[in-house]
């Protein structure tokens, strides 16, 4: 059985790493327990920074960072029992997939005749088991972001992050890697931290989440809660647009214009009768109202909390 | 009879896990394989085959020309019409071995940083250091092949082309541990300026090309300066003949001046600076080569 961690698998303490005069986090604190968690944020935002800092191959300027118990910096065994995805191309073309990740579960500390068992199960958990002997450089796409997770599971980690999964795929491919994500949790019982910069595949894959933004922590909560605190609903209406602001305004409603329609901000579940009641009485005739999520971008415009 | 395949789900590993050690072993493992070309296809194993295969070749043309020589002449003919022999081996395969090392090494760093894996050696329980040197071995282990195999199948071959074989390995057996250690030195100075300037660039081929210019260059620059100042100064010159560096000690391990180094004024200079010269231009550069890959991250 994989060791029983009691506590955050993950722990950041007033963690703080500054290049000079760049500040790539500033006094971030969180917590991680089992589960998938998503780390939301626009390039720069001290994703990458954070997770480096958490495998212990980059010293933080201030505070601390815990990985199953240790010190990420201070312990280099500890990299045995976690799994690491890049984002960008990592794979050795000219050998097979079963040979590659027999070597990465090796070079983890596995023997070589349980590597080589390791490599093909974990292969067959992918769907790569009849391709296993085909070298890399004439796999698709798809193929080899799955050999990239694989490579981070081989050694059957208590922890794996997985940096930008889903970048390059297309719909097909990212749906089917987003299903990878949540059986790696749900099936291998393996906790998972996943970067992103994509709301959507957050919401559907995390648990929990937590968003940077220029190195700060914005939020750090249930998935469900930042789903609520970020839904908005946007509506369209053909004529008497400035009427229909200023009576859903009179009823309280915070709207914004937004291109052709209106934007309203943080709805409860009153929200969709004031809007009935202040299209009749500006009327202004409906032509679209659907539930939306604020962009990413709008989300990082408010002050850090 | 039919059977029934189970899918018996997601099987955590139970079993041992051997840390860093096993780590370093199989990069050392995985360095090896790749200077081979093994799991690799066809075309990786032509390069490092065709050297060690020239290497071998020369042995073996040099036992069987001392085998004939006694066998047509009578014994001890060879000897008196001084063939080359193990002396002079590494000073006429010394070319080829620092154009195998910069053909082949650069196979060891170049392509991991090029392809990305060394991003993820970085965060399995390892360090810049661990990798690093596992690779350094790795290679060192194959010029240590390329530069001993050759010179047991010429062991060989003269105790077997001598008419009493017996008597020739009596009289030679100081030549195993010689050519060990001869072998020792080339095969270290070659592996770790290979190493060192692979790891200044992901391509292959700028670093075959710059260490086969750098060897193939220094040879008649420093032969044409040293002749024309002469002296300490030539000397000295003569020393940054970076092919015939560990020609020299294999001069002094064998108490013999090769073909290569009779004509290099560098020979005329103390033993000790010969040596220490060798020992200068193997450890500066795997320092500098350590203190670039210490601190590496992904």
């Amino acid at each position: 059985m994989r060791p029983v961690t009691t506590g955050p698998l993950l722990e950041v303490d007033h963690l703080s790493k500054r290049y000079g005069s760049v500040v790539a986090l500033d006094d971030v604190s969180f917590a991680i327990t089992d589960g998938i968690t998503g780390i939301l944020g626009e390039n720069g935002a001290g994703k990458s920074t954070a997770i480096k800092i958490l495998l212990g191959l980059l010293q933080p300027t201030s505070g601390s960072a815990r990985i199953l118990g240790e010190i990420a910096t201070e312990s280099v065994a500890v990299r045995a029992r976690v799994g690491y995805m890049p984002e960008h191309d990592c794979l050795p073309g000219q050998v097979s997939a079963a040979e590659f990740l027999t070597h990465m579960a090796e070079v983890s500390g596995i023997p070589p005749a349980a590597a080589r068992t390791r490599a093909a199960d974990t292969l067959r958990h992918v769907g790569l088991f009849e391709e296993r002997y085909r070298a890399i450089g004439g796999y698709s796409t798809g193929m080899k972001q799955r050999v990239k997770l694989c490579q981070a599971l081989v050694h059957d980690p208590a922890f794996v992050f997985l940096d930008e999964p889903t970048a390059g795929l297309d719909p097909a491919g990212r749906e089917e890697m987003l299903a990878l994500i949540r059986k790696t949790h749900r099936d291998f019982g393996i906790s998972v931290l996943f970067s992103s910069h994509l709301m959507s595949d957050v919401e559907r894959t995390c648990d929990r989440i937590i968003v940077l933004r220029g190195g700060h922590l914005v939020h750090s909560g249930e998935v469900a809660q930042f789903t609520s605190d970020t839904e908005t609903v946007f509506i369209e209406a053909d004529t008497n647009r400035d009427e229909l602001v200023l009576a859903l305004r009179r009823r309280g409603v915070l709207v914004t214009a937004t291109g052709g329609g209106l934007t309203i901000v943080g709805p409860d579940a009153s929200v969709y009768d004031h809007v009935r009641d202040a299209l009749v009485e500006a009327q202004a005739p409906l032509r679209r109202m659907a539930p939306r999520r604020r962009e990413l971008a709008e989300l990082f415009e408010g002050e850090p909390t | 009879m039919t059977g029934t395949v189970f899918d018996i789900g997601y099987q955590g590993y139970t079993g041992q896990r051997e840390g860093r050690g096993r780590g370093r072993a199989a990069v050392y493992k995985d360095g090896v394989r790749a200077a081979l070309g093994l799991g690799r296809g066809g075309r990786a194993k032509v390069l490092p085959w065709f050297f060690i295969s020239v290497l071998t070749a020369i042995a073996l043309v040099m036992a069987i020309v001392a085998g004939a020589a006694n066998l047509l002449g009578g014994p001890g003919t060879a000897a008196k019409a001084n063939l080359p022999s193990h002396s002079d081996y590494y000073g006429i395969a010394s070319v080829i071995m620092f154009v195998f090392a910069a053909l082949v090494a650069p196979e060891l760093l170049c392509r991991d940083r090029r392809d990305g894996v060394i991003n993820l050696y970085l965060v399995r329980p390892l360090t810049g250091t661990d990798y690093v040197a596992a690779r350094w071995l790795a290679f060192l282990t194959i010029m240590l092949g390329a530069a001993w195999l050759p010179q047991f199948i010429l062991f060989l071959g003269l105790s077997m082309g001598d008419p009493a074989p017996m008597s020739y390995l009596a009289t030679h057996w100081l030549d195993i541990p010689r050519f060990l250690l001869a072998g020792l030195a080339m095969a270290a100075y070659a592996t770790t300026l290979a190493m060192l300037t692979a790891s200044f660039t992901t391509r292959r081929a700028y670093a075959s090309v710059f260490l086969v210019g750098l060897f193939v260059i220094t040879v008649p620059f420093t032969v044409g300066v040293a002749d024309e100042i002469g002296g300490k100064a030539g000397q000295w010159i003569s020393m940054f003949n970076l092919t015939n560096i560990p020609v020299h000690v294999n001069d002094l391990i064998f108490g013999q001046v090769s073909d290569v180094t009779e004509d290099a004024p560098a020979r005329l200079l103390p033993a000790w600076i010969r040596v220490a010269w060798l020992i200068a231009w193997t450890i500066i550069p795997g320092t500098v080569l350590w203190g670039r890959y210490r601190r590496l991250t992904p």
